[in-house]
């Protein structure tokens, strides 16, 4: 359902970031990205919403009526309708601070109302109905009215994923879903995740072999920007070699 | 060894303190500035002084009107000027804006800047005759130039990355900066605004006194007419018109900003 092709992408100075990344997406997986600091996992997944531009290689999308969008060079209209069927986890961080919790998670669906609707009233009763649903999926309806800036890392992020959520995409992208939260919240985080990739597969950069060794259907290791490992989330010594480059990585 | 030299930095202040001294000499001597000009002048104050008083109480309901009017001009220029700063500000910011259009719009700011709004007054005053009007309008366009420049700079400080998210939904342009960027400048927004307001509360009676209408007219009026004691209201007008703008735009700062004020 995507297919992700010799995607290349060159930046100043000439050194190849992206270097032919190529992987497909199939129903039901849980793929974790693995790689290290700089090895374009986040670059990756942003030639995939079209967020960064790449220079070539193609990201066919296949939506809900078996179309098939290019998202790598789209633009426009076409483009936004590609991006409308993708659900970008951000990192929590990244929500509109200064919007209640139930506003950014309604963001999600900015993408199906007029842009002259968002400016007059924005949202309706029925579509904030729909969006305290997505914020009970992630046990955080009592947050409705919240001012995002008010919340914990760890909420955050589960505000990110029910915005998500609320979009009702047919695929999730996830950068570093787990970035700076504690154990048990990582756990928290990937345990909301896991399900939803039953359903629409999920896309996830990572930082820890053990976590998606748990979680995961799948691995894709990049780098230098180019695809090293691809298989099963259990790592050998030797696998994490090739990836990281330094045989002293520990599992858990 | 590094930058860091007490020694030279003494001598760099030394140098700009003559300098500032000899400057104001020079200035004070090309004026053909005497002790006595002082002395003259100060003897005349008190007789001055006392002309303006007792003021003409019975004058107070004379400036109502004008009071009323000089506080619509500097609301309505204003609220004018942030629409209109707002758009202006999209198109100064290096992030929304292409460099073909943000540049020329960048230096027509700077231009706007440094054209005084008395001088903004004469040419509306021009096209729109003598009265609130071409107030309105040379305090709208003196508010784009600085609004629409601050505003341009806080757009420039958004998080990129909250931009992106909402642009990731599948947004469009509109909608991005709907709910994307305003409610990163916001703040800035209404900062900006509320002291803009404080301005064009002063120079509406500055305005007024060379065309604008309002309370500055009563008072340049009065005093035109040697009817001291009526321009002492008229102060007393401007002074009260003053007062209560900054207690209002103190309010709604506190209000708007909160803890950030
Ligand atoms: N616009 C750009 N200009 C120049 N270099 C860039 C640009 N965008 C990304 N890069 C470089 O591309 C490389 C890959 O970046 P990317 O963000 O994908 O890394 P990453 O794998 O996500 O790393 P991390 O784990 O630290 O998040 C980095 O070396 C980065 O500096
Ligand atoms: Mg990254």
């Amino acid at each position: 359902m995507l297919d992700v092709h010799a995607l290349v992408k060159t930046v100043a100075g000439g050194r190849r970031v992206l270097d032919g990344v190529t992987f497909s997406v199939k129903p039901g997986e849980f793929i974790g990205i693995l790689g290290s600091s700089g090895a374009g996992k986040s670059l990756t997944l942003r030639a995939i919403t079209g967020l960064t531009e790449i220079d070539s290689g193609e990201v066919r999308f296949t939506g809900a009526d078996q179309s098939i969008c290019r998202v790598a060079h789209a633009k426009g209209a076409e483009l936004r309708a590609a991006r409308r069927q993708i659900g970008v986890i951000f990192q929590g961080l990244h929500l509109v601070k200064r919007l209640s919790v139930l506003e950014n998670v309604m963001i999600g669906r900015l993408g199906y109302i007029s842009p002259l609707r968002s400016w007059l009233y924005g949202f309706t009763d029925a579509e904030a109905r729909a969006a305290v649903g997505a914020l009970e999926q992630v046990e955080l309806a009592s947050f409705a009215d919240r001012l995002t800036a008010t919340l914990s890392g760890g909420e955050m992020q589960r505000v990110a994923i029910a915005r998500a959520i609320f979009q009702q995409p047919r695929l999730y992208l996830a950068d570093e879903p787990i970035a700076s939260l504690d154990p048990r919240n990582a756990e928290g985080i990937l345990k909301l995740l896991q399900p939803l990739a039953k359903d629409t597969p999920v896309i996830g950069t990572f930082h820890q072999p053990d976590f998606t060794r748990r979680f995961c259907t799948r691995v894709i290791g990049i780098r230098a920007g180019r695809v090293v490992y691809d298989g099963s989330p259990q790592l050998s010594h030797h696998d994490l070699n090739e990836i990281y480059g330094i045989r002293e990585v520990q599992t858990a | 060894m590094t930058a860091y030299s007490a020694s030279r930095r003494l001598l760099r202040r030394a140098a700009i303190g003559a300098i500032v001294v000899t400057l104001f000499l020079a200035a004070a001597l090309r004026c053909d500035v005497r002790p006595e000009i002082f002395r003259q002048g100060l003897g005349q104050g008190p007789n001055f002084i006392a002309s303006f008083f007792p003021p003409l109480w019975s004058a107070a309901g004379e400036m109502v009107t004008p009071v009323l009017i000089t506080i619509v001009l500097a609301t309505s220029a204003t609220l004018l000027g942030l629409f209109l700063s707002f758009p202006v500000g999209l198109a100064a910011a290096s992030n929304v804006a292409p460099a073909w259009l943000r540049q020329p719009v960048r230096v027509l700011l700077g231009v706007e800047r440094a054209v005084p709004e008395t001088i903004l007054l004469l040419f509306f005053v021009v096209a729109f005759g003598l009265g609130p009007l071409a107030g309105v309008f040379s305090l709208a366009l003196g508010s784009i130039g600085m609004l629409g420049k601050l505003l341009g700079d806080a757009m420039e400080e958004v998080d990129p990355a909250v931009v992106d998210s909402v642009r990731a939904a599948g947004a469009t342009f509109w909608q991005t900066i709907r709910y994307g960027l305003l409610p990163q400048v916001l703040p800035a927004l209404a900062a900006h605004t509320l002291f803009r307001f404080d301005v064009n509360v002063r120079n509406s009676v500055v305005l007024g006194a060379i065309g604008a209408g309002g309370i500055g007219e009563e008072i340049a009026h009065s005093m035109g007419m040697i009817q001291y004691e009526r321009a002492t209201i008229a102060v007393l007008g401007s002074l009260l018109v003053i007062y209560t703008a900054e207690a209002v735009s103190g309010r709604l700062r506190r209000r708007l900003l909160g803890a950030e004020a």
